[in-house]
């Protein structure tokens, strides 16, 4: 990933931000092109519902139009900003708390992997979907309670019956796992 | 929680995944707002947990939700140009005859534009108006089942206190809070704490905040006496993990929202 221009065929998210920040519409378009079905997909696994899910898409990128020129490229990743907003918006709604619209440059999200093509994105999801499938199920449904229904790891102790101090075990190798994926 | 001033990358990744209680969260939190070494680590654990995000399976959207955003950009924009009209220098300093012709297209422009604008406005509003309602079906179903969780733990708080496994612990002033009292009931089983306490008043950016002692390991929190706590009652309430065995029960002076350990000064102490 580029601070600008592009990477081989593929326009950078930093260039159609700058595009986004003049009010280029096309460029949002791109940008919503490349990033929805993330976006949506993980709203949607967190929400289990299609309209909710597509309710914070749509909001997401229209919070992308009207704030692109404030988001400072050395706070890191936009594809990574979008994907923990979803999800923190996601997880508010989930659990009725009133949550907070992030501005676009409060919240740094450092993601180290190329994800700006449709093939660097599948080989990702290839690789996530791997390590999470030889993951021992505890491991797993630990580290799934905590991103994906927003559970506390006190309230996954409980949940699963097991010592607070497992449950941090259990999500810290699971994690060790998953960051294998970016070397 | 921390390796000399720095909070580890462990205890960032349980932040970044959400997993940290309230309390924790708040002050681990307050810790990032000031150093920006702790700072960049949390930005790369959460880069880490977005990873998460390609592990579930990909569906895509509807094509009308791309659609509705574009008409809601343009609605907007067209808004704002429309806002804009009156004060167009470049036409006001243009000559007579081009004034004649302006004045013409100027007429079209006052009377099409505004009812083009208007019609994309009412498709667009219909379109939200629709949205809006499944939202609030959906708000309304929550609430329903946000009633039935409420009257759940009600009924497991009423069965925590009425129940044998429940024990009670006093608490005593220490010698920072000689008048201080308060009293603990404790369901190991349930992993539930219930306390109230008669504790001076602090000053703004203090809470106090009780803590489970185990027989083994590091204090528990049990929860904030005031705002950031849940109160149940005259009582504040907490779940700990079940099956805990404590010890001992401490309040102590904390920064506001609470701390990940003990930090400041102990008020209240009572053994289990």
């Amino acid at each position: 990933m580029t601070p600008q221009g592009t990477t081989g065929e593929t326009t950078t998210d930093w260039s159609l931000l700058a595009r986004i920040g003049k009010k280029d519409e096309e460029a949002l378009s791109a940008l919503y092109d490349r990033y929805s079905g993330l976006v949506f997909s993980e709203a949607k696994r967190i929400l289990r519902d299609t309209g909710a899910a597509e309710e914070i898409l749509q909001d997401l990128f229209y919070q992308v139009w009207r704030t692109a020129e404030r988001f400072d490229p050395a706070r890191g990743s936009l594809a990574g900003w979008l994907l923990v907003a979803a999800r923190n918006r996601a997880i508010s709604k989930l659990r009725r708390k009133s949550g907070q619209t992030e501005e676009l440059d409060e919240k740094g999200v450092s993601l180290k992997i190329d994800v700006e093509s449709r093939a660097a994105q599948n080989l990702l999801l290839d690789k996530v979907r791997t390590v999470m499938g030889n993951l021992p199920e505890n491991q797993r449904e630990a580290l799934e309670c905590a991103y994906f229904e927003g559970m506390s790891h006190t309230e996954i102790a409980e949940k699963t019956g097991q010592p607070l101090g497992t449950v941090k075990t259990r999500i810290r190798s699971a994690m060790e796992a998953l960051k294998k994926v970016l070397s | 929680m921390s390796s000399g001033e720095h909070i580890r990358v462990e205890e960032l990744e349980l932040f970044a995944l959400g997993a940290l209680p309230e309390g924790e969260a708040a002050a681990l939190q307050a810790h990032i707002s000031g150093c920006e070494e702790c700072a960049s680590n949390l930005a790369q654990a959460r880069g880490n947990a977005a990873l998460l995000a390609f592990a579930v399976q990909q569906d895509a959207p509807a094509g009308t939700i791309k659609a509705e955003l574009m008409a809601r950009i343009r609605a907007n924009r067209e808004a704002e140009a429309r806002s804009a009209w009156p004060a167009r220098p470049a036409e006001a300093d243009r000559g007579g005859a081009d004034r004649k012709t302006d004045s013409k297209g100027g007429w079209w422009n006052w009377v099409l534009v505004p009812a083009a604008l208007a019609l994309a406005l009412v498709s667009l509003a219909l379109s939200w108006q629709n949205r809006r309602i499944a939202a609030e079906l959906q708000r309304e179903r929550q609430a329903a089942e946000a009633m039935i969780r409420d009257r759940q733990q009600i009924e497991k708080l009423v069965g925590v206190l009425a129940s044998p496994d429940t024990e009670t612990v006093k608490l005593a002033g220490t010698s920072d809070a000689a008048s201080a009292s308060g009293l603990v009931k404790f369901n190991a089983k349930a992993g539930i704490v219930l306390y109230s306490a008669d504790l001076p008043a602090l000053p703004k950016d203090k809470s106090y905040q009780m803590w489970l002692v185990p027989a083994n390991g590091a204090p528990i929190s049990a929860g904030l006496l005031g705002p950031g706590g849940h109160a149940w009652g005259n009582m504040w309430t907490a779940e700990v993990p079940v099956n805990t065995s404590a010890k001992a029960f401490a309040v102590t002076i904390e920064p506001v929202g609470g701390a990940p350990q003990p930090t400041g000064p102990k008020v209240l102490l009572g053994a289990a």
